[in-house]
């Protein structure tokens, strides 16, 4: 048994030898169509998460028209409530936030008029409604129309971009790769096929099996879709790296996770050999024939 | 480069429960029939080209057979439809009782693991020594390290090219480079052997030679078939000798000896 995996290992190795540059190509492009999908994937996720941690990003600030009688105001905090996506609302009477501002920077304030609105402090439970909630709530007429609502906008719309190009390059460019990847496996094999028709002839002229003769292709292709795979899990890291330092310079109090690189490569490394099982497999499905 | 084999295996061919790799199935259990069969035998490479229009012939066990004609007789046909390299389109080939045109395309390595093929144009590889193009062979089926190690010695002496075994193919004269060939096509221990103008490109001082390690092999009970169109040196060898002419045999040296007629 182990003679025998030495044989057709043996046979494999040598085919991965005889066309290095074949195998390099197809390596290499298995695994930025890896990186793409696979490692976009972890970016976006990471992207994701930083979006949930921004501090105060779930919160939105509804200033007050000055005047604004009682009743409406009540009523504005009702509706406020009731509406979907928003978790809470706290009433931020004008008086004491001038306070907390006096007692923070008495020599700013000396002397100066409470500037501030009456206000309303929205807590959001989902992320993604934020936008309309603060379209429904400007419309309300207790509401200051000019700024009357403010929160994280820019932020949560550059994280929402960043979000779709990634998604994006991770689909289309991804995807584009991980096809050509899969061809250039193809025609590796069919090229170390071709290159190796003496062996082959030989086989099967002595009579070897279907399997002998094909085996050390199909672990080639299996080899070259690995080897793309740990890559591809390599370059994630890096990029992570690079993400990490980004999100760290942004807010200092934030440290990212470590990198699961074994997960990354095992998990990789196993997508791109089974993607090159399939390609191998493809390639030596088409007749290899005597002489 | 010959065209994908017609294939003319019967949907009856097909039945289930079948192993991987079974061994040609020994359906004629009669020992007086004879050995190899070709029974009107066309085989049409194209529909234009036929490779063999009716050929009919019988080989028993044990005989060492020459088939000459010029070129593109089909002599090499012939040869090919026994490894199954190429299917009778219509007609009937028998070997051992195995109809080789119902063969099945996964029973064909073990077809072959039955004879000794020796192809024309030596088919060594240029990068292993020697022994190493022989125990490749063994290697691929199935043969273990060890029991390379053990018999390729002995199968180098049998083509008495032992004292060359740490020699690369382009270091070995043409006749040298046929008897490696030989030796390859003995791994299997076969009971027939088949060579396909094992002479051609050799001087008749090997020639000679080639063919008497192929005699030496037939005394021991292989049967030997070999196509050429070397007719001095297979005058030389004195036996069996078929004619084909325009895929048809023309001519048997058996047939047209007294003690047959
Ligand atoms: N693979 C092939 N494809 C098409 N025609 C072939 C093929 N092999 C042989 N033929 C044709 O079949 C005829 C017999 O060929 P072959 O058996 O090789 O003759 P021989 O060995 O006597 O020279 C020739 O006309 C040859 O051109
Ligand atoms: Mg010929």
């Amino acid at each position: 048994m182990f003679d025998r995996l030495e044989f057709l290992f043996g046979e494999a190795t040598m085919a991965l030898r005889r066309n290095v540059l074949m195998a390099l190509a197809a390596i290499t492009t298995v695994a930025v169509s890896l990186f793409l999908i696979g490692g976009l994937g972890y970016v976006y996720f990471r992207i994701d998460e930083y979006a949930r941690t921004l501090p105060g990003k779930q919160e939105m600030r509804v200033f007050l028209r000055s005047g604004a009688p009682y009743a409406q105001i009540t009523e504005t905090a009702k509706q406020i409530r009731a509406m979907p996506g928003v978790a809470s609302a706290v009433w931020m009477p004008k008086e004491k936030v001038w306070e907390k501002e006096r007692l923070q920077h008495p020599d700013l304030t000396e002397g100066i008029e409470n500037p501030y609105p009456d206000a309303f402090k929205v807590t959001l439970s989902d992320l993604s409604s934020a936008g309309k909630v603060a379209g429904a709530i400007r419309a309300m007429p207790a509401v200051e129309p000019a700024g009357g609502v403010v929160y994280l906008e820019k932020e949560l719309e550059f994280i929402d971009q960043a979000m779709r190009v990634v998604r994006w390059l991770g689909s289309v460019f991804g995807s584009l790769l991980f096809v050509t990847g899969g061809v250039l496996i193809y025609n590796a094999i069919r090229l170390t096929i071709l290159s190796r028709r003496v062996e082959v002839r030989i086989m099967q002229l002595v009579g070897a099996t279907r399997l002998t003769i094909r085996a050390p292709f199909v672990i080639e292709g299996i080899v070259q879709g690995a080897l793309g795979g740990a890559l591809a899990a390599l370059m994630v890291l890096a990029s992570h790296q690079v993400f990490a330092r980004f999100i760290e310079s942004l807010k200092a109090d934030v440290t990212s996770p470590p990198f699961p690189l074994g997960l990354a490569l095992a998990g990789l490394s196993l997508a791109g050999a089974t993607y090159g099982l399939l390609c191998s497999v493809v390639a030596v499905r088409s007749p290899m024939r005597l002489q | 480069m010959p065209s994908h084999p017609p294939d003319h295996r019967g949907k009856r061919q097909r039945a289930a429960g079948r192993l991987c790799h079974p061994p040609p199935r020994r359906r004629v259990s009669n020992p007086a029939s004879p050995y190899i069969v070709f029974e009107n035998v066309e085989v049409r490479y194209s529909p234009l080209v036929r490779g063999l229009c009716g050929a009919t012939l019988r080989i028993e066990r044990g005989e060492f057979v020459f088939f000459v004609g010029r070129t593109g007789a089909g002599k090499s046909t012939l040869l090919k439809l026994l490894t199954r390299e190429a299917a009778p389109t219509s007609g009937k080939v028998t070997l051992a009782g195995i109809d080789l045109g119902r063969l099945r395309e996964r029973e064909i390595p073990a077809l072959r693991r039955q004879m000794g093929i020796i192809p024309q144009d030596f088919a060594l590889l240029p990068r292993k020594r020697v022994w190493e193009n022989v125990a490749y062979a063994m290697r691929a089926v199935g043969a273990t390290r060890k029991e390379v190690r053990r018999r390729v010695p002995a199968i180098l002496e049998q083509v008495n090219i032992g004292h060359r075994a740490d020699a690369f193919p382009h270091q070995l004269s043409g006749g040298e480079q046929q008897r490696v060939a030989i030796a390859r096509a003995l791994i299997n221990d076969p009971p027939l052997l088949l060579a396909d103008e094992p002479t051609g490109n050799l001087d008749p001082e090997h020639s000679l030679e080639i063919m008497q390690i192929l005699a030496r092999l037939n005394e021991r009970g292989t049967t030997v078939l070999v196509a050429s169109h070397d007719v001095l040196t297979v005058a030389k060898v004195n036996r069996r000798i078929v004619t084909v002419e325009g895929g048809q045999v023309t001519s048997d040296s058996k047939s047209e000896a007294p003690a047959r007629v």
